[in-house]
């Protein structure tokens, strides 16, 4: 059987798939009928009936909501009759019934799907001169999002957003009738790491985000598409600026990557931007206390020191929110120091401050996947750093495929939010407290059934910095051996595959400590790096960045690594810039600058051509889109390269998969016996984060994580305690996790003081017994 | 308040004839309002950690049924159908009676948090109208009278247990038929006395 179906709609012949929804048959061909709560990626309710359309039954015309409708063969459909036409004011008619009509303060009027559709469907005058209903305008159901109910048509978007797609429905429908109302359990708030797609899909102004919240009218907002950087999934999103001011990030709909969502930190991290304590001058250390120059007194003094040195050693260590043009400017210039005349080694000088990569899974002997390769698997197997926090689209991208039947499989013991999800959970029988396998995999039989014989994507990376690459290839070769396998090396981190790409040989923080050397000349590059804090090498370079001679940080904030600083360099950050970035899959996407560059700020690449000429050496670049263009000749394709002309093509406009050879040279981490499992959670102490005024206070409470029994063991009874190791001390909330192996206590990595816990030294947790103490702390 | 370890028991017992938690929730709502005479905020975080949902999922649940009071009640709940067919046999006047009697208006509780007063849709009933429920447990072809003597018979005795057909018995006129429930040992709470809940058994 074809599964074409061939259609009629108000006369044209038209075609769709066997089984498609009339309503997304008819706007595939480019007829639009109105609609409220249905939605492209959620379930259809039906609730809301905008859609009612015209068919012909056995038992003659009839009225049907298009969003429930499949099509069938023959099927004719009027959408502009006057039956529809009527059932379509009516709809309007009740919808308007209570909804409150304040859009002159309303942030949604000029894109409010309810206003455009009264006024192209609606019966143009109102009939209604009864009381509306009312309730307290609005009301907070969470930090950042605020709901109010007179303007909710109960569409059941949200509700259905939070329950099919994000699986954390801590809002629903309560009461009945006319009373019905969207609304949270009294003190559980709407705490979600997604709840600001709820505020998008929102087809009313019911769901406000603080952050937006009467800033701007949509009509005024200048927007341009560009690809999100809080972590290396690349999730589209539109850039909504006025007045030269980020004032909202949306999600655009990308089938390859986020389609349609965005984590709320990648939504609402940009307030930043604008944050008076960017970094906008030029700021050189002068007997311990910065001074601002100029850009020439800066590049004098940059040459000066590096002839003045004699012979030094050059060092960078990078970060991963640069473009992969800067990555590509950034390894030219230092394989330039390398070898021009100071300099004699041949060695790679450029160093990444992400503690969790490992030389991965590259090459001819891996198949690499893409998340396409998650819904047409079999079965996922994950075992990696925490997914929800550090990749949040990619979480959701696994539990729609979980829910399409794809089996899963976790590792334990960072991944436990996904616990619920997973058909089979591994955890201490098989893992130990420092990540290494304790079981011979083939005798897992729980496993062997999941994935013998069976298309298989692993999303594979180190769980934690202490984790030794060797387990991981116990787990990838057993893979190998018994099914399809496909990869998806897991590095979290913005532009981390970038930087791969473009870097000729990336290293990591372990290898900069190890190869400084003390007894030369050092200068060393920090270039939107903070390796002091959250490094498990921090300490480590902090001391070598206090002794070597000279240090030059570019950066878009002041932090722990630019105080040591002897040259801060303020640069560009995101909207600010134009460039590519590589997500996970090695899909080169765009990133647009719609901002201009505030105070004297400057892209890193620009700071670098700038130096390179002033050293004598021949770096020149007017633009980003000249590097662009050298960058792309040297990818190993020729065909559909990911140049800014291309990637701007309606039909790239989501990516395109461009692999390059890629050169990691890491080693673990010798001291590797975990007492402390330090993870990233989504929200922390980030200077974007927490110069983001809406969000800045998300990531603040200290906590630690453990299961029941180790709690018992140190004997505390309260929801408190205090965690000490050495001098350092904290008074931390405490969260059971019966998911987590005995005696594994897990403290998040990016909280204020927590970079002085050393993961692998001892540590004691006491009852707190003074709740007094807590907040005085 | 957490549940009592006997409630638990009965909640566990009654997850366990479902093979999804969570279809659970209808019965264990009702173990909650025989606990309180309502669904109390502690009782739906309880539900909520017994079937594996949020607790506003247990709530859109509680608040959507009438059955499910969101709001304590008192030691009987007099529900007087004030639908069609009990309309046309004269339930307005009953409706006036119990009212005066109790001299509540609808939704209302007594001082002494005796009786709670709510006029209803349709109770299934018509074939014995005019119809009223006491906790629950349905009294057909009532009087005016009649119902007044129902309401001070409660005041006065103050039962434990109320048995739709001693009620009737005592108070009902013509019946629609015979409901046929077979453990007909009434209810002690204003929640419907079917086996399944057992509320009354360990009472007795
Ligand atoms: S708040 Fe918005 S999305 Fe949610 S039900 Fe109401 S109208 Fe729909
Ligand atoms: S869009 Fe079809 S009923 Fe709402
Ligand atoms: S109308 Fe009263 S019981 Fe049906």
């Amino acid at each position: 059987m074809s599964d074409k179906v061939t259609f009629t709609v108000d006369g044209k012949q038209l075609e769709g798939k066997q089984g498609q929804l009339l309503i997304e048959a008819c706007e595939e061909s480019g007829i639009h009928i109105p609609r409220f709560c249905w939605h492209k990626r959620l379930d259809p309710v039906g609730m809301c009936r905008m859609c009612l359309v015209e068919i012909d039954t056995p038992r003659g015309k009839a009225l049907v909501p298009s969003c429930t409708t499949q099509i069938t063969d023959e099927l004719s459909v009027e959408t502009e009759s006057e039956v529809v036409k009527k059932a379509q004011e009516g709809v309007l008619e009740f919808l308007l019934i209570n909804h409150p009509l304040d859009c002159p303060i309303c942030d949604k009027a000029g894109e409010c799907p309810l206003q455009d559709q009264t006024m192209a469907y609606g019966p143009g005058e109102s009939r209604f001169i009864e009381e509306k209903r009312h309730f307290e305008k609005p009301i907070p159901i969470s930090d950042i999002v605020l709901l109010d109910r007179e303007r909710c048509i109960l569409c059941a978007r949200c509700t259905r957003f939070s329950e099919e797609i994000s699986g954390d429905p801590l809002i629903e429908f309560i009461q009945r009738g006319n009373k019905t109302q969207v609304n949270t359990f009294p003190d559980e708030p709407f705490k979600s790491y997604f709840s600001g797609n709820t505020v998008q899909i929102c087809p009313v102004g019911a769901l406000t985000a603080t952050s937006y919240r009467f800033k701007a009218r949509p009509w005024d907002l200048k927007k341009v598409s560009s690809t999100c950087n809080c972590c290396s999934l690349g999730c589209s999103v539109e850039l909504n600026v006025s007045q030269n001011k980020m004032l909202r990030i949306l999600g655009e709909d990308n089938e390859y990557t986020n389609q349609g969502w965005l984590s709320d930190k990648g939504r609402y991290n940009f307030e930043y931007l604008h944050s008076t304590n960017r970094l906008l001058s030029i700021h050189s250390k002068e007997n311990e206390n910065f001074e601002n120059i100029n850009i020439s007194e800066a590049n004098e003094k940059i040459t000066k020191k590096i002839q003045e040195l004699g012979n030094p050693d050059i060092k960078f260590i990078i970060g991963a929110n640069s473009t992969n043009e800067e990555y590509f400017v950034i390894n030219k210039f230092a394989n330039l120091l390398n070898r021009n005349e100071f300099l004699g080694k041949d060695n790679s000088n450029v160093y990444f401050a992400d503690d969790h990569i490992s030389n991965g899974y590259f090459g001819d002997q891996y198949e690499n996947a893409t998340f396409e390769d998650l819904d047409s698997s079999d079965a996922i197997v994950v075992w990696a750093e925490d997914i929800k926090d550090n990749l949040p689209v990619l979480y959701l991208r696994i539990k729609k495929a979980v829910k399409n039947g794809v089996k899963l499989v976790i590792f334990g013991h960072t991944n436990t939010a996904l616990e619920s999800l997973a058909d089979l959970y591994i955890g201490s029988e098989v893992i130990s407290n420092n990540f290494e396998i304790q079981k011979e995999l083939s005798n897992i039989k729980e496993l062997k059934n999941i994935i013998n014989g069976k298309k298989v994507t692993t999303i594979i990376g180190k769980s934690t910095p202490l984790q030794q690459k060797k387990s991981l290839d116990t787990l990838i070769d057993y893979l190998q051996k018994v099914s399809d396998l496909k990869i998806l090396n897991c590095f979290s981190k913005a532009n981390t595959f970038g930087a791969l790409q473009q870097i000729d040989q990336l290293k990591g923080l372990n290898e900069f400590c190890t190869e400084y050397e003390n007894s030369k000349k050092n200068i060393v590059f920090t270039i939107g790096a903070n390796p002091v804090n959250a490094s498990f090498f921090g300490s480590q370079i902090k001391d070598i960045l206090q002794e070597a001679d000279y240090v030059i940080s570019l950066d878009i904030f002041k932090n722990e690594t630019t105080e040591l600083a002897n040259l801060i360099l303020p640069t560009t950050a995101f909207g600010e810039k134009e460039g590519t970035i590589t997500n996970m899959e090695m899909r080169v996407m765009k990133q647009n600058k719609i901002l201009p560059d505030p105070g004297s700020t400057l892209s890193e690449w620009e700071y670098l051509v700038m130096i390179a000429k002033s050293l004598g050496e021949d770096i020149n670049y007017e633009n980003v889109s000249e590097i662009n263009n050298e960058l792309v000749s040297q990818y190993k394709t020729t065909v559909n390269l990911p140049t800014f002309d291309n990637l701007n093509k309606p039909s790239n406009l989501f990516g395109i998969l461009h692999e390059k050879e890629i050169n990691l040279n890491t080693n673990d981490v010798e001291k590797n016996n975990i007492s402390l499992l330090m993870v990233k959670r989504l929200y922390g102490d980030s200077s974007t984060q927490i110069n983001s005024q809406s969000i800045s206070m998300l990531g603040s409470e200290r906590f630690i994580e453990l299961n029941s029994i180790t709690l018992n063991k140190y004997g505390i009874q309260s929801n408190v305690a205090t965690l000490t190791q050495g001098s350092a001390s904290f008074f931390v909330n405490i969260k059971i996790n019966n998911f987590l192996p005995d005696n594994l206590v897990i403290a998040p990595i990016n909280r204020r003081g927590f970079e002085k816990l050393d993961p692998t030294k001892e540590f004691d947790i006491k009852e707190t017994k003074n709740m007094k103490e807590l907040s005085v702390n | 308040m957490r549940w009592e370890t006997q409630r638990l028991e009965k909640a566990k017992q009654i997850i366990k004839m479902y093979p999804q938690k969570r279809s659970a929730l209808g019965p264990l709502l009702y173990l909650a309002q025989d606990k309180d005479g309502y669904i109390s905020n502690e009782s739906i975080v309880e539900i909520s950690s017994l079937v594996g949902i949020t607790e506003v999922q247990v709530q859109s649940v509680a608040s959507f049924y009438s059955m499910y009071k969101q709001e304590p009640t008192g030691k009987y709940l007099l529900s007087v159908c004030k639908s069609i067919s009990c309309e046309i046999s004269n339930s307005s006047e009953v409706i006036e009676s119990v009212k005066e009697f109790t001299g509540l208006s609808n939704n209302e509780t007594d001082d002494q948090n005796l009786f709670t007063y709510e006029s209803v849709e349709c109770i299934g009933a018509c074939g014995g109208a005019p119809a009223v429920q006491v906790n629950y447990e349905t009294i057909e072809g009532l009087t005016p009278d009649k119902a007044i003597d129902l309401c001070s018979w409660l005041k006065e005795t103050e039962p434990k247990v109320i048995v739709a057909d001693e009620l009737q018995e005592k108070f009902g006129g013509v019946k629609s038929f015979d409901w046929a429930i077979e453990d007909n040992t009434g209810t002690s709470s204003p929640v419907p006395g079917f086996q399944t809940y057992d509320t009354l058994k360990e009472k007795k």
